[in-house]
């Protein structure tokens, strides 16, 4: 008798997978990048792409060079309000159910971070259809262009943007995905910020970091040297490369630096709060300069370059102080390290706090030939 | 009416009681509790939650002394503790209140359960459905007896686990000076953490119905007290991941701050994490349902004294698929885990001390009345 409704029960279950909707592979069409170009008046045109699994043309894959039954439809647009699901407005032009599960890049145009992003951010918060790994990106351009543009490589649009900016992460780049930007974008006293990527003829290329302030757009970090400054303020750099231009013309690069940031907050409530960073780096010099002899970069270059990191951190967070943006989160910085912090004040006393770095720089090693007295 | 000493055959071995206990208290209020211990508390959540857990071991004390106290009396569970202390009538009363609360203890983790798979995966799953074919297995379970509840403890135990070390992915996202700084609020915000914390710890309260069918019940105090520090610790160390891994704002924004944890897990075959997490929740689920349901079948045989436990069960199951099905939105489920909650902290903070007091006075009496 057990044995039977064991079995009875277990037959249910399967009989389950009858109630819901299912979703097969073969017939549904997975948007990976789903892009916003505002166009005035709460109007946003928006894009989505769906990666074209053809077999065929690979050897080796059997397909013979006919499309499979997979999807065929590769992009699709059409203009709707601000903070409307793409995917939901888009089923009507979709060969089969589109599915927004895999979404891996969000593209915004300035237009629409200065439009404001509160309806999108919001959105994405509340849906739970979406991973939280996904990034958020700013265009300089047309989203549209970009995603339907064609490029050298044959790979889908949305994985080659996933895969650049994933390895420029690891590298200069702050990291910033969505479950990070949430993080930045709903916590007090700190503000998010989002990598911007520009279409340069058959390339894409990562230009800088966009600001967000109030749910706008407020400035940019531009290049992969003010990134790294940037980058190093906020986080631990792993592998990090700084290219250092020591007088017009002259350069040497540290490389593969290790960076590691602690923070100190003295008088955090008070008119003029005073922030200390130190900043700990270790590097390797394998594109010096001849002008330089070896022995000199582990001390006079070394001495040198600190200072000027130091000066460029400082010129940063001031340049944030200015616009009253903080996206390295001083503020939540002050607020941990201030027993009873005043939150409200925290706003007028941002513009006046008093930021400090400090840089030690380690130098490992210079390559492998070296420069002596005598070879000058 | 006491029901004869249990067979030996029925009984399970004392360390069961650390799995059991364990694993009642772990149920759909670990999927959101962290937001709610932050709400009041923010960066210092993890210490009412903490607070609880102690509380939890004290309340437990109190309940083995009780229970060991009723020894010479008669069967050691609160059914016919209910009856000797208050005679029939009144006792009978209070065992109708007391399996009616364990009945809204399963069904409302049932229904909020259909409900995250409602929101997370499947829009489209009825709870009819879904309570009925849960039934059917919850039924299969209870029919084994008490020795079958307890293996599917054990069994749950092991599979939860590894979902609980799944968090600590997160360690590198986290922002450790969110902690600081410690200890800054006022003794009435720590107060209502507590309060609010309380519904997640409920569960270990059982053990005053199943307490006879463990094998040399006086060891099993020490296992309890194991499963209680158990739980304790893995609320406490998930509150303070929530608080490192979400900043404040962020965490008031998630009605399942561990689900999001899960949904930012991914690994290179398998993108989404959240799928298989809350899938295997149901894990957490079926113990527990299991072991309430059967304290409420048994119950409803020791009230009547004639309708036997599989009989019973049916009408337990008809019920349950019943309100499943009539409850239909979030706010009704919230409605009744406030309510809960409050008939939790009522039951085990207030009642168990007084019922503890009233077996001290019952033997004052009967003393005075042999001297």
């Amino acid at each position: 008798m057990k044995r039977l409704i064991s079995l009875i029960s277990c037959i249910l279950f399967l009989a389950l997978s009858g109630c819901v909707q299912p979703s097969i592979i073969d017939d549904i069409l997975m948007a990976e990048a789903e892009g916003l170009d505002y166009l005035g008046d709460n109007k946003v045109l928006g894009t989505i792409t769906v990666p074209n699994y053809v077999t065929g043309g690979v050897s080796g894959s059997g397909g013979g060079g006919l499309p499979a039954t997979a999807a065929m439809m590769s992009s699709a647009s059409a203009i709707t309000y601000d903070g409307k699901s793409l995917v939901e407005k888009l089923q009507v032009k979709g060969q089969k159910a589109i599915r927004v599960g895999k979404l891996r890049v969000m593209l915004l145009n300035k237009a629409y971070l200065q439009h404001g992003i509160r309806k999108l951010i919001e959105f994405r918060n509340q849906d739970p259809d979406v991973g939280r790994d996904l990034y958020l990106i700013m265009v300089d351009g047309s989203t549209k262009e970009l995603l339907e543009g064609t490029y050298q490589t044959q790979i889908p649009i949305s994985r080659y943007i996933y895969d650049l900016i994933f390895h420029n992460q690891e590298k200069n780049f702050p990291l910033s995905n969505m479950k990070i930007f949430m993080y930045k974008y709903y916590g007090a006293h700190m503000n998010a910020y989002m990598p911007i990527i520009k279409k340069q003829g058959k390339h894409i290329v990562l230009t800088g970091y966009a600001l967000i302030e109030n749910n706008r757009y407020a400035g940019t970090v531009m290049g992969d040297n003010a990134n790294f400054i940037f980058k190093s303020l906020l986080e631990t750099v792993n592998l990090g490369y700084y290219d250092y231009e020591y007088k017009p013309g002259q350069h040497f690069v540290l490389e593969d630096i290790q960076s590691t940031i602690s923070y100190k907050v003295k008088n955090g409530n008070g008119a003029e709060p005073k922030i200390t960073a130190q900043v700990k780096m270790s590097g390797n010099v394998r594109q010096g300069n001849p002008e330089i002899k070896t022995k000199n970069y582990y001390t006079k270059m070394k001495k040198k370059l600190q200072n000027h990191l130091e000066n460029r951190m400082e010129n940063m967070v001031a340049a944030f102080q200015k616009k009253g943006v903080d996206p390295i989160g001083l503020g939540d910085i002050a607020r941990s390290y201030t027993r009873h912090f005043n939150d409200s004040s925290w706003e007028d006393h941002y513009p006046n706090a008093q930021f400090r770095a400090h840089v030690s720089i380690d130098i490992n090693e210079t390559g492998s030939s070296e420069m002596h007295d005598s070879s000058s | 009416m006491t029901s004869p000493k249990i067979n030996e055959t029925q009984q399970v071995s004392p360390k069961n009681t650390m799995f059991i206990i364990g694993m009642m208290q772990i149920g759909v209020g670990l999927l959101s509790f962290q937001r709610i211990a932050a709400l009041n508390s923010a960066q210092d959540a993890w210490f009412p939650v903490l607070l609880t857990g102690a509380s939890t071991l004290i309340i437990m004390g109190v309940i083995f002394r009780l229970l060991e106290n009723e020894k010479p009396y008669g069967t050691q569970e609160l059914f016919s503790m209910h009856k000797r202390f208050f005679g029939t009538i009144v006792g009978n009363a209070l065992n109708v209140v007391a399996i009616a609360y364990q009945f809204m203890v399963g069904l409302v983790f049932l229904r909020a359960y259909i409900e995250i798979i409602n929101v997370w995966i499947f829009p489209k799953l009825s709870p009819l459905a879904f309570s009925f074919i849960f039934s059917v297995i919850i039924w299969y379970l209870v029919m084994g007896g008490f020795r079958a509840i307890t293996g599917i403890f054990y069994l749950s135990f092991i599979y939860i686990l590894p979902l609980n070390l799944v968090d600590f992915y997160l360690i590198g996202d986290s922002h450790l000076s969110n902690l600081l700084p410690m200890l800054e609020h006022m003794p009435y915000d720590y107060l209502q953490s507590f309060f609010k914390m309380i519904p997640c710890y409920l569960g270990f309260e059982t053990i005053l119905f199943y307490y006879p069918f463990l094998k040399r019940p006086k060891e099993a105090k020490q296992w309890a007290m194991f499963g209680l520090t158990l739980t304790t610790s893995v609320y406490v160390t998930l509150c303070i991941l929530g608080t490192v891994y979400f900043s404040h704002g962020e965490l008031m924004t998630q009605v399942w701050p561990i689900i999001s944890f899960w949904k930012s897990i991914h690994f290179p075959l398998f993108d989404r994490f959240e799928y298989l997490g809350m899938i295997l929740w149901i894990w957490a689920l079926i113990p527990s349902f299991a072991l309430g349901t059967w304290v409420v079948s048994r119950g409803i045989r020791e009230i009547t004294g004639y309708i036997k436990q599989k009989y019973a069960l049916i009408f337990v199951f008809l019920l349950n698929i019943l309100f499943c099905t009539i409850i239909h939105n979030r706010l009704q489920i919230n409605l009744i885990l406030h309510y809960l909650s409050y008939v939790g902290f009522g039951f085990l903070y207030i009642y168990i001390p007084f019922l503890f007091f009233w077996q001290w006075i019952l033997k004052k009496k009967r003393r005075r009345k042999h001297v």
